[in-house]
Order: C-alpha cells, then structure tokens, then sequence
C-alpha cells in the first residue's frame, strides 16, 4: 500500500471513487489497472480494520484500562 | 540599592472616615439593614441539612455559588413538605431575605437567608433555571464545539458513563453487539441521580477523554422526571462536555432536549440502544458485505478492462504481419512484371546483338593480331557478360522460380494460377509440378 488511509471512513471514501470512476468507464488501460490496486489495497485495508473489532466484545474498567496503559508503558520503557 | 524600607511596626496614616463606632451598636443596625432588604424567591439543591430545637438550617446551592440559610421549625411545618423531603439534594424553591444575627456574649455573629416557606421545585421551576442556563451556555457557543469534532465510524475502543446497575447498561451493549462490533468497552461507573451525580460523572468524562485508546464516549440512564435527570444538567458537567476533545454521545431519559448535556453533546439520543448506533456508525456485517462487493467490482474491472482490448491489442500485433505481406505480394508482382518485360526485351536485343557482335568479330578477324585486337576481345567479354546477367537463367539461379502452365506461357498472376489449377515451377537446374489448392 503506497500510504495509509487516515481512517476507515476515508479509505471508503476514496474506494467508492474510484469505483465512481472504473464505473464511468472513462478510465484508460493504464489508469484502470492502478486504480484497481490502490482499491484491493483500501479493501485489505478495511478488511484488516472490521477485523479489529470482530473478535467479540471485550469489557473493561476504567481502572483497568488505566493499569494495562501503564504495565504496557513500564514494559516498553524497561 | 539605597532604598530605606518603613519598619513594619510605623502604621499608615488611617482615613478620615465616620467612626469609631461601637461594634454591638454596628452589628444591630447590619442586622436591621439586612432585614430590610427586597424577600426574594430562590431556587437551589439542598446540602448540609442540620436542625436545632427551634430551626432547620442548610445551605441552598447551584454551580456557581451558595447561600447559608434558616428556617423556624414552625415555618417548615406550615409549608406541608413530605416527610423526609428536605434533604441533601432536593431541589427547593425558598421564600425569604437576608438576615444577620449580631450575637452575644458568647454567641458568634452569622449571616443567613431567613427563610419563611419552602416548597420543593417542580418541573417549572426547573425548567426555567434550565432554561437560564441553556441561553447562557448557547449564547457562550459551546453548543457548537462537540458538533465539530471528527466521529471515528468504527471505533475500536469507547468509554461509556453510566450507572453500575441499570438496563441502561445492558440496553447498550445489546446495541453494539447487533452492529456486530467486538471493540473494547470501558465502564466508568458513576451515580446518576443524587447529589454526588454531577461531580462523579463529570470526573469521570474527564477520566475516560485522559485515555488515548477512549475514541468516542456515550453517557447513558433510564429515564425519569426532570428533577431525576437534573444531574444532566448541571453547567460544571456541561461545560466539560462541550470543551472535550472526545466526541460524547449522551442518551439522557427517553425525552428529547429534557438535559443540557443533549446541547452540548456531539449526538445526543433518545435510548442507549441509539447511542450505541451512534457511537458506532458503522454497521460491520453491512460494511463487509459492502467490501465484498467492492473487491467484486474491482476484479471484474481490472479482468475486464484487458479483455476489452484484447482484440483490439492481437489486432495491433497482426497488423505488421498483413503490411509486411501485402508488400511481399506487391514486390513479387513487380518481379514477375520485370522479369516479363526482360524476357520480351531480351530476345529483341539478343538477336541485334549478336549481329552487331558477328560483323565486330569479323572485322577483328580481319584486322588480325595486334593490341587493338586484344583490347576489343576485352571489351566484347565485358558485353558477353553483360548481356548474360540479363538471361532470366541467371535469376533462376538466385532462387526464383518461374510459374508457367502446362503450356509453358508464364503465370503472373493470382488469377491466372487459379485458372491453371496445375502448373510448373522451373528452377534453375529443372522443373517440377504443382498445383493450386487455394486462392486467398
């Protein structure tokens, strides 16, 4: 992937564009072909970000949170 | 430096003003000043309920300030109040004035609100004060502030403020979990409807927004009266909300605009089951489906877009192939053109020649030997073989066939071979047969 989407929204943004314009059927050989894998770049990506939060609801305390961010914050600073 | 500091004991020069009186004196006529003050209404939470043999005391407050107030026993028993309903955190709208008492010998001075009847607020009186507020906080633009921030369409983790028991609680994650969302969900447990509501849940917003991970924040309760819901509305909690940099999503009671977090919210709702759909926009089983489709298109697009011009492609490719025989035919008709012309030509000049070349050598022979007699043998071989690279033999001896019909007449032409149906191929070192099968 070139350079990664700022978020999920704009990845889909920029997904339904260019399948705006493959469907317009202006684009040229050359032009489809990199549009097509900038668009199975931004599917992967939107794939891979669903994914994240696919795995099952996950509850936590604040307090909670708070002490995995600091064990997490020791550990990378040990 | 050189400057001389005053010593601290030298006093200032005290103002000319009325004085001295004596205190007592000055603390009687406070007090009478004070009583004749404008009786007012005031409206306020209760705290620090406390009573005396004779009097109730508290302290009537809001956000911004308090009042210490009293009220004779008498009083508070005419104003009929339920048993047990002034206490710390009613809302209570109180009639009366400012009082000062001056104090004795041993008692200590004090000022209070003397109040002569008191009444618990009800749902006017809280939604004027709301009201108030609701101008004050628009007028200051912080109803706009939420509205602008970003809200993340699938956050991974969000903060939700809430009370520990409440269907409240399971009505939200019911709701993410028909989105189909399996992020992180971080409680802040806080009490929703007393007194030390406001303050917990503001500290805990503040607690949530501290958190990097918390990318959106939904404040959620059941619903109920204003005066349940009063706690919303409190201008400290508001105010946080609006300046947050989290984008808050509240889903307050079940009415719509009843709290002044719904303003300064960036979402507000009318259940926690919206909150959820607001806290998470994006409905994961629809936006997969959706990339699936996607991924789809662009396949059928990229496979399509080459198939399109495959033709157009083999027939770019062929077109060398067809130019290069369309001029192999044009040069082989050129060929077969010259070698008839030369063939024609040829007998013609051949016959003249050779007369020309008998009547040459027969003066040579008369002019016997000598130089010039060598000299023109020399030229006459030249011409000899001048004359021979014209033979059409010699071509045939290049690798050219000559096409003739079985009468020997030569083919030129497509046409003419087609009509032949069988012909003769002559080489140079001889002849053999062939026919036509096919004219393209």
């Amino acid at each position: 992937m070139s350079e990664k989407p700022e978020s999920y929204e704009a990845a889909v943004e920029r997904l339904e564009q260019i399948i705006d314009r493959l469907d317009s059927g202006q684009a040229g050989l050359r032009e489809t072909l990199e549009l097509c894998g900038e668009g199975r770049d931004l599917v992967t990506y939107c794939t891979a970000e669903l994914d994240a939060v696919g795995e099952g609801l996950k509850e936590l305390k604040l307090d909670e949170l708070a002490a995995n961010l600091a064990a997490s914050t020791e550990a990378g600073g040990a | 430096m050189g400057e001389t500091l005053e010593p601290d004991h030298i006093a200032v020069r005290a103002p000319q003003l009325p004085g001295p009186f004596a205190v007592g004196r000055y603390a009687r006529k406070l007090q009478e000043e004070m009583r004749r003050r404008a009786r007012v209404l005031l409206i306020g939470e209760v705290t620090g309920v406390g009573r005396s043999k004779v009097q109730a005391y508290f302290e009537l407050r809001d956000g911004e300030g308090a009042v210490p107030c009293v009220i004779w026993l008498d009083d508070l028993e005419k104003a009929g109040l339920p048993e047990g309903s002034l206490r710390d955190g009613a809302e209570v709208v109180i009639a009366g004035g400012p009082d000062y008492y001056p104090g004795g010998g041993q008692a200590s001075p004090s000022f209070s609100f003397r109040a002569t009847h008191v009444r618990l607020a009800g749902e006017g009186d809280l939604l004027a004060r709301l009201e108030a507020l609701r101008k004050q906080l628009k007028a200051e633009g912080l109803f706009q502030l939420q509205g602008q921030l970003r809200r993340p369409a699938l956050p991974k983790t969000i903060g939700v403020v809430t009370a520990e028991s409440g269907a409240a609680r399971r009505d939200l994650l019911a709701g993410l979990e028909r989105r189909g969302w399996g992020g992180t969900v971080v409680w802040a447990f806080a009490p929703v409807q007393d007194r030390h509501a406001a303050p917990a849940i503001t500290a805990a917003i503040q607690d949530l927004a501290a958190q990097p991970q918390v990318e959106a924040i939904v404040v959620t309760r059941g619903g109920g009266s204003l005066a349940d819901l009063w706690a919303f509305c409190d201008e400290t909690l508001c105010r946080t909300v609006a300046m947050l940099r989290v984008p808050v999503v509240s889903a307050v009671g079940h009415e719509r605009d009843s709290t002044l977090i719904d303003d300064v919210a960036a979402i507000a709702c009318s259940t926690p089951t919206h909150a959820a759909e607001a806290a998470v926009p994006l409905d994961c089983g629809t936006a997969r489906l959706g990339l699936e489709r996607a991924a789809a298109v662009l396949s059928r697009a990229a496979e399509g877009a080459v198939r399109a011009r495959t033709p157009h492609l083999v027939a770019l490719a062929r077109g060398p192939a067809r130019a290069l025989r369309r001029e192999r035919l044009a040069l082989n008709q050129k060929t077969r053109e010259i070698r008839a012309a030369s063939e024609r030509g040829i007998a013609g000049r051949l016959g003249f020649q050779r007369r020309v070349a008998g009547v040459v050598l027969e003066r040579a022979a008369r002019r016997a030997a000598g130089a010039e007699m060598e000299r023109r043998r020399a030229a006459l071989h030249r011409a000899e073989v001048a004359l021979r690279a014209h033979e059409p033999e010699r071509t045939l001896e290049r690798g050219y066939a000559l096409v003739e019909d079985r009468q020997g007449e030569p083919v030129t032409d497509v046409s003419a071979a087609s009509a032949a149906e069988r012909v003769k191929l002559r080489f140079a070192d001889g002849t053999v047969g062939a026919r036509i099968e096919e004219n393209r």
